[in-house]
């Protein structure tokens, strides 16, 4: 009788969870669709921000924050207007920006790594700056800033380039030998010096790399293929991307690059620098962010060099955008500022502070005189003139990220042989060409 | 009996009619006294409300749509439930944390009335020794994560080093799929041990001494007594560690993230971690999230009324 009366109980409990799922099926929970966007042209009258705020939704890579509150401390004495920044976890930005969109409490600018996720939130500056203001920027980096209807909704506002760093002072013991700009290593020299230098220096691996699909990108690039083209399909050439992840999955599994790192991470991103800080491998996979933070924390003569060659040159690109959003209490304000934060004489303050590699044609072209580390950034800068046009194309696709996570994962499979290299190739292009269906719809 | 009590009683609740009459008026005073309670719930139960039950319902609705950015939303019907069904990753989650709730539970069971036993004997510095095995349910699960994580490296971990020095090699606790596993089901199990055997010491508190003291008079043997006395008088306490470690073990995500990421090649991703990739990763998919997790509430919520419902009748019987 008793446990009829508990059976009652269940019975009925399950009944009210059915009836609550019927009815919250029955509300939408939003709207159905984004508003389109508004067509006007006008006239931003910079005088009329005094007194006005803008917030500024920031995510920072180190240096570059101190370099931005310099800059907003000028154009705060310029125009007088007040500019709250507001910094975010780089891993919370989307949520914290959905969030705040979702909630009315919108920023008037963010600094962002794509704008795939808010293309129908933002304002296209071209309605302020006209068409001329993408002409400005490099063609590469701005296609990540186009909306699907050729909008300019947002500036690229910095530019990364992957390279591979090396511990000079192992590579000097050894006596091998650093490539030059006119003579890089091909992809092979590169792990044969990586293997004589750790021999000689007693290292623990050949050459570090972090974990990170957009790293294995470099590679892929290298190899001849990317895994996305320039008209935003599914792209990842079979033979070419099996010989890139042979090569991976061989390094890795003869421990040249660390194994253990590789695996332990599980599905995280894991940065190799402190095995490259710890001397525990010559050669380091991973990009100009790094600079700085060498500069200021490797107890060893380090360099740049240029990335190796294996069918093309080059090696990967990256960067963040400014944009500006549509609801924001300031529209005029915000897309003033995007322009100003991005203007010559700003990116170029900007990029000189942060030891970043500025998005503007002019900068690109004069070059850009750093303080300190000039020679490694130099070496950057020259590879963004290597760097194939569909490793820009591959990069800002909205379907990027979670191929580039496909990759990661893919690798991890082949390492704990789990399946072979041909198995993960299908398996990378078949989520790709999903991930590209689901980002296009 | 009766008597004695309705003579120290209020005059108004003397008698039935008296009560009754009593209940249909009411004085402020009552009234007051009836409301009282739940004013004091009130403010707990608004929280309860906005913050767990709203969500909670909204993730209900959410399951049913499609969305890449919470604010614009497509009518999806059952489709990401069927996708969630059809994701192979779905179902080597699903039997991850199979393997992981079933290891887990029984373990942490067994482990946690041995210890309240052990607890319960002790003598001598009973109050460090609880302290001891409580402390690890004061740290975050996610530092809880970062120090293991630590302590299991193969190269430079605590346990690797120790094991060296004692010529038993490093072997590679994160790296192994099966030793990956096995460490997060150890960690898990190390983080809530102290919780359950509290929870069970005090039900062995609750025992009448007396009864031990008649099986000893009878010559029952210490394992008779805990067989035949302890086990069954701890039965209706074990099947609340039971049910909280059901729930505990579907729910486990925090300290596996930091242990293991969900590795190697995501032989310790269990399915919050999965809900948690779909709902926060690029690219987002708030629906498909929300079908996991209204599928996990649904399995936790019948596999808690069984264990209860079991648990209840075996009682009876």
């Amino acid at each position: 009788m008793r446990s009829r009366v508990h059976w009652k109980q269940a019975v009925l409990a399950i009944l009210a969870g059915v009836c609550l799922v019927v009815l919250a099926g029955c509300g939408s929970p939003g709207e159905e669709a984004a508003p389109e966007p508004e067509a006007q042209a006008t006239k931003i009258d910079p005088a009329s921000f005094r007194g006005k705020t803008l917030t500024y939704v920031y995510f920072t890579d180190g240096p570059d924050e101190q370099a931005t509150r310099k800059l907003i401390a000028r154009f705060e004495q310029e125009t007088g207007a007040k500019v709250k920044l507001q910094i975010v976890a780089f891993d919370d930005l989307e949520t914290s920006l959905q969030t705040r969109l979702s909630g009315g409490n919108v920023p008037d600018v963010a600094r962002l790594d794509t704008i795939f996720p808010y293309r129908d939130d933002l304002i296209d500056l071209s309605q302020y700056f006209g068409a001329g203001l993408k002409d400005q920027f490099l063609p590469g980096p701005l296609n990540g800033a186009i909306g699907d209807d050729g909008q300019l909704l947002a500036v690229p506002s910095d530019l990364t380039m992957n390279g591979p760093f090396v511990n000079v002072a192992q590579f000097e013991k050894a006596g091998v030998p650093l490539p030059t700009a006119k003579e890089p290593w091909t992809v092979d020299e590169m792990v044969q010096a990586a293997e004589k230098v750790q021999q000689a220096n007693g290292t623990d691996f050949a050459l570090a790399m972090d974990k990170s699909g957009h790293r294995v990108s470099t590679i892929l690039s290298q190899y001849g293929t990317t895994l996305i083209s320039a008209d935003g399909e599914e792209a990842l050439d079979p033979a070419k991307g099996g010989k890139a992840l042979d090569l991976v999955t061989g390094l890795l599994r003869s421990d040249k690059l660390s194994r253990d790192f590789w695996l332990e991470s599980g599905s995280r991103y894991a940065g190799a620098n402190e095995i490259f800080l710890a001397g525990a491998a010559p050669i380091y996979l991973s990009g100009n962010w790094q600079v700085s933070q060498f500069a200021e924390n490797a107890t060893f003569d380090w360099a740049v060099v240029p990335n190796p060659c294996a069918e093309r040159c080059g090696g990967f690109p990256g960067g963040k955008f400014m944009a500006a959003f549509r609801e924001s209490p300031n529209p005029e304000l915000a897309a003033y500022f995007v322009e100003w934060m991005n203007r010559t004489e700003s990116q170029r303050s900007f990029v000189k502070d942060s030891l970043f590699l500025p998005t503007r044609k002019d900068l690109a072209e004069s070059g850009i005189e750093y303080a300190s580390r000039n020679d490694d950034m130099a070496v950057f800068q020259k590879d963004v003139e290597e760097t194939p046009a569909d490793s820009f194309a591959s990069v800002y696709s909205p379907a990027f990220s979670g191929s580039a996570d496909a990759l990661v994962a893919e690798i991890d499979k082949v390492v704990a042989g789990r399946e072979d290299v041909a198995a993960a190739v299908e398996q990378i292009k078949q989520e790709t060409s999903e991930l590209v269906e689901d980002t296009s719809r | 009996m009766s008597g004695s009590v309705a003579d120290g009683a209020p005059a108004g609740v003397r008698s039935g009619a008296g009560r009754s009459r009593h209940r249909r008026r009411g004085s402020p005073k009552s009234r007051g006294q009836r409301w009282a309670p739940y004013l004091f719930i009130a403010p707990n139960l608004a929280i309860f409300l906005l913050f767990v039950i709203w969500p909670a319902l909204n993730g209900f609705n959410i399951s049913l749509y499609d969305s890449t950015n919470g604010r614009t939303f497509t009518w999806a019907g059952l489709d990401n439930y069927r996708d969630v069904v059809t994701d192979e990753d779905f179902v080597a989650v699903v039997g991850h944390t199979l393997v992981f709730v079933v290891c887990f539970v029984v373990l942490v069971t067994a482990t946690s009335i041995g210890l309240s036993v052990v607890l319960d004997a002790q003598r001598r510095g009973r109050a460090v020794f609880r302290a001891a095995y409580f402390l690890p349910v004061l740290l975050s699960p996610i530092v809880v994560g970062v120090i293991w994580n630590w302590a299991l490296d193969r190269q430079v971990g605590l346990v690797n080093t120790l094991l060296d020095l004692v010529g038993l090699g490093r072997p590679g606790w994160l790296v192994e799929s099966s030793l990956a596993m096995a460490c997060t089901i150890f960690v898990g199990i190390w983080i809530h041990l102290g919780f359950y055997s509290i929870i069970l010491l005090a039900g062995l508190q609750g025992i009448d001494p007396s009864l031990y003291e008649a099986a000893r008079l009878d010559g029952a043997t210490a394992w008779q007594r805990f067989r035949h006395l302890t086990l069954p008088l701890l039965r209706p306490t074990t099947l609340v560690v039971v049910i909280l470690a059901t729930i505990n073990g579907f729910q486990s995500f925090d300290f596996i993230y930091t242990l293991t990421g969900g590795g190697p090649v995501g032989g310790t991703t269990l399915i919050v971690q999965f809900i948690y990739e779909r709902a926060f990763e690029s690219p987002i998919r708030y629906g498909l999230a929300s079908a996991a997790g209204v599928m996990l509430f649904t399995v936790v919520f019948a596999v808690t009324a069984l264990n209860y419902l079991v648990g209840r009748r075996s009682e009876a019987i």
